[in-house]
């Protein structure tokens, strides 16, 4: 197998093709002018300022956290431990999980908005407009990350059996949760909210759809801003992207961290 | 009365009946073995006695007292090493170890008293503080004994604690856990597919195949005596001939290989003592077992195996040759199926 320059230089293209309109989005967003010249008039730092000293930006992107947070800490407070009861006590609960972890790709985003609409603008429950049926939607989109997350976690630390080791040294039900099975979970768990995190600053859909103007999340207040300023808009887009390369590479850094926790057995005594 | 007692334990999965039936008593301090092939329930037996599976019918009893409940266990003080070893991966050697004890609110200098003489014990001194994926196979055996040791269990219940493990290690192991239990006298229940693992450490070998128990005895009895064809197959390897070949009536008769003398063709001649019957065979193979050689020879109609210790001279017979073969009929046993 030779090991030519040829791959190299045909990863280095592929790469620059992808990053290119990264890389033009950032440079719109540091230069004062740039619409005949091939590179921008004159650099400045003036978007990003207004930027992030706009009390509307400020305001969009509070409530995008406060969602997502609300969302993820329902999540992570519903699923696992209902994953940890299915494996260990239900085992036929399982399979019914794992049915319900892809159905929500099964529903695009318009139509299930449309239904979201119908359900809960009148009847019982009405929080249509308002950020709970945001967070109940988007409870929902994140379901399958945080089950495919959990339950890999899960998997690794062969939970039955740690589960029952604990309860033959008399440690009890509940105990057993909280002292041995999620400490060993925990760096599952924050995976699985990292992804959430970076799913739910971009959605789009169910937050124009559902909420609008309502309750301007961070991607509607950036869909209104493109077509006000495209200097301030790239500001934003190449900030987003730098949260999100930050937050993928934390991601890929606890993934990856030398094992502590987990299955692996071999090591020299 | 029995320490343990299995009383018309029966237990279903999914529609398949995994245990039929089985009544077993083990007394105070012994070293039991469940011995079977992959699939015979010998694990769901133990953890039915472990109170991690419920029985569909039946009873078990630790010193007189209902065991079946988990909510039980408490009481009864069990003590279980898994096949997986399953040690806390975010606990180091010594907390791992001190679970069981912390659980149970023990005083700590009186934890780190038992934790440090247990590991001493079990030559695992000096790991305290390394954790699970620091540890060598081996070492983290030792743990996961110790772990279940230090409670001083009323029970010891092992499910193929010696699998995962190498040759070498395995033999050592083996010898280890036995010695342990005989000093501490802790009734023990061990489950194992691995024949001579259970004819080197028991007191007594329940063999199971298919849900049932097909029988038990001492090492001796199940090796020297077995009750039926299934007990004879399956410990260490036996001689199926037909009896008439060695004037024992129309029955399949059984006989060890180790059992049939091998002789030079020219030895052959003359009327064999009374009692042995004398055969011509061909040697079909020869294989070296270790510390026997193994001699395949095919002789009146039948593959027969025989076993001799290795001399340090090398085999004395070889492939195609023609030997005699001289079998005491006491040596055979004739089987009921």
């Amino acid at each position: 197998m030779k090991k030519g320059i040829l791959p190299k230089i045909i990863l280095v293209l592929i790469f620059a093709y992808l990053f290119f309109p990264i890389a033009a989005t950032i440079l719109f967003s540091v230069a004062t002018r740039w619409s005949t010249t091939i590179l921008p008039e004159g650099y400045t730092l003036a978007y990003y300022q207004k930027l992030f000293t706009n009390p509307e930006f400020l305001h969009a992107l509070l409530r995008t956290v406060y969602v997502s947070t609300v969302t993820i800490a329902l999540s992570v407070v519903l699923i696992v431990p209902s994953l940890y009861l299915a494996i260990v006590y239900y085992p036929k609960l399982e399979k019914f999980f794992e049915f319900l972890s892809i159905l929500p790709f099964a529903m695009p985003g318009v139509i299930l908005a449309i239904g979201l609409i119908q359900m809960y603008s009148r009847g019982p429950l009405r929080i249509s407009g308002t950020s709970w049926i945001l967070i109940g939607s988007y409870f929902v989109l994140i379901l399958p990350y945080v089950y495919q997350a959990t339950k890999n976690s899960f998997r690794t630390i062969n939970v039955k059996a740690l589960t029952e080791a604990a309860l033959m040294l008399g440690c009890g039900k509940l105990e057993t949760f909280f002292k041995v099975i999620f400490p060993n979970i925990v760096r599952g768990v924050v995976s699985a909210a990292l992804i959430s995190v970076s799913v739910l600053f971009g959605e789009f859909v169910l937050a124009n759809l559902l909420v609008g103007d309502n309750y301007e999340t961070l991607q509607i207040y950036l869909y209104k801003l493109q077509k006000a300023d495209g200097h301030i808009s790239n500001a934003l887009v190449a900030a987003y992207f730098l949260v999100i390369l930050l937050l993928s590479l934390l991601m890929i850094w606890l993934t990856f961290r030398k094992e502590k926790l987990g299955a692996k057995t071999n090591a020299e005594s | 009365m029995s320490h343990v007692q299995i009383i018309d334990v029966e237990k279903s999965f999914q529609g398949k009946q995994v245990l039929k039936q089985i009544n077993l008593q083990v007394e105070k301090g012994e070293f039991v073995t469940l011995l079977g092939p992959s699939g015979c329930g010998k694990t769901t037996l133990l953890r039915i006695i472990a109170g991690l599976e419920r029985s569909d019918a039946g009873t078990v009893r630790i010193n007189g007292r209902d065991a079946e409940d988990g909510a039980k266990r408490k009481e009864h003080n069990i003590g279980m090493v898994f096949q997986s070893y399953a040690l806390f991966p975010n606990l180091t050697a010594y907390e791992n170890i001190a679970f069981g004890l912390k659980v149970k609110k023990v005083a700590p200098e009186v934890i780190k008293e038992q934790v440090a003489a247990i590991m001493e014990t079990l030559s695992i001194a000096g790991k305290e503080h390394n954790y699970p994926h620091q540890m060598s196979g081996g070492q983290q055996q030792r743990v996961a004994l110790a772990r279940a040791l230090v409670t001083k269990p009323d029970v010891l219940l092992l499910d193929e604690p010696l699998s995962a493990v190498d040759a070498k290690v395995r033999e050592n192991a083996r010898i280890l856990i036995r010695d342990i239990q005989r000093k501490m006298g802790i009734t023990t229940i061990f489950v194992t597919h691995d024949q001579l693992e259970a004819l080197v450490m028991s007191d007594r070998i329940v063999v199971m195949n298919n849900g049932e128990i097909m029988q038990v005895g001492t090492p001796e009895q199940i090796y020297h005596k077995p009750q039926n064809k299934f007990v004879a197959n399956f410990i260490g390897t036996y001689n199926f001939i037909p009896g008439s070949l060695v004037g024992m009536g129309e029955a399949t008769v059984c006989l060890r290989p180790e059992h049939i003398r091998l002789v030079k063709r020219s030895e052959l001649a003359g009327t064999p003592a009374l009692g042995t019957v004398s055969l011509l065979g061909r040697v079909e193979n020869v294989y070296i077992l270790g510390n026997t050689v193994r001699t395949e020879i095919a002789a009146g109609g039948c593959n027969l195996l025989i076993d001799r210790l290795n001399g340090y001279q090398g085999s004395e017979f070889g492939v195609g040759e023609e030997v005699g073969l001289l079998i005491e009929r006491e040596a055979c046993n004739v089987l009921a199926d």
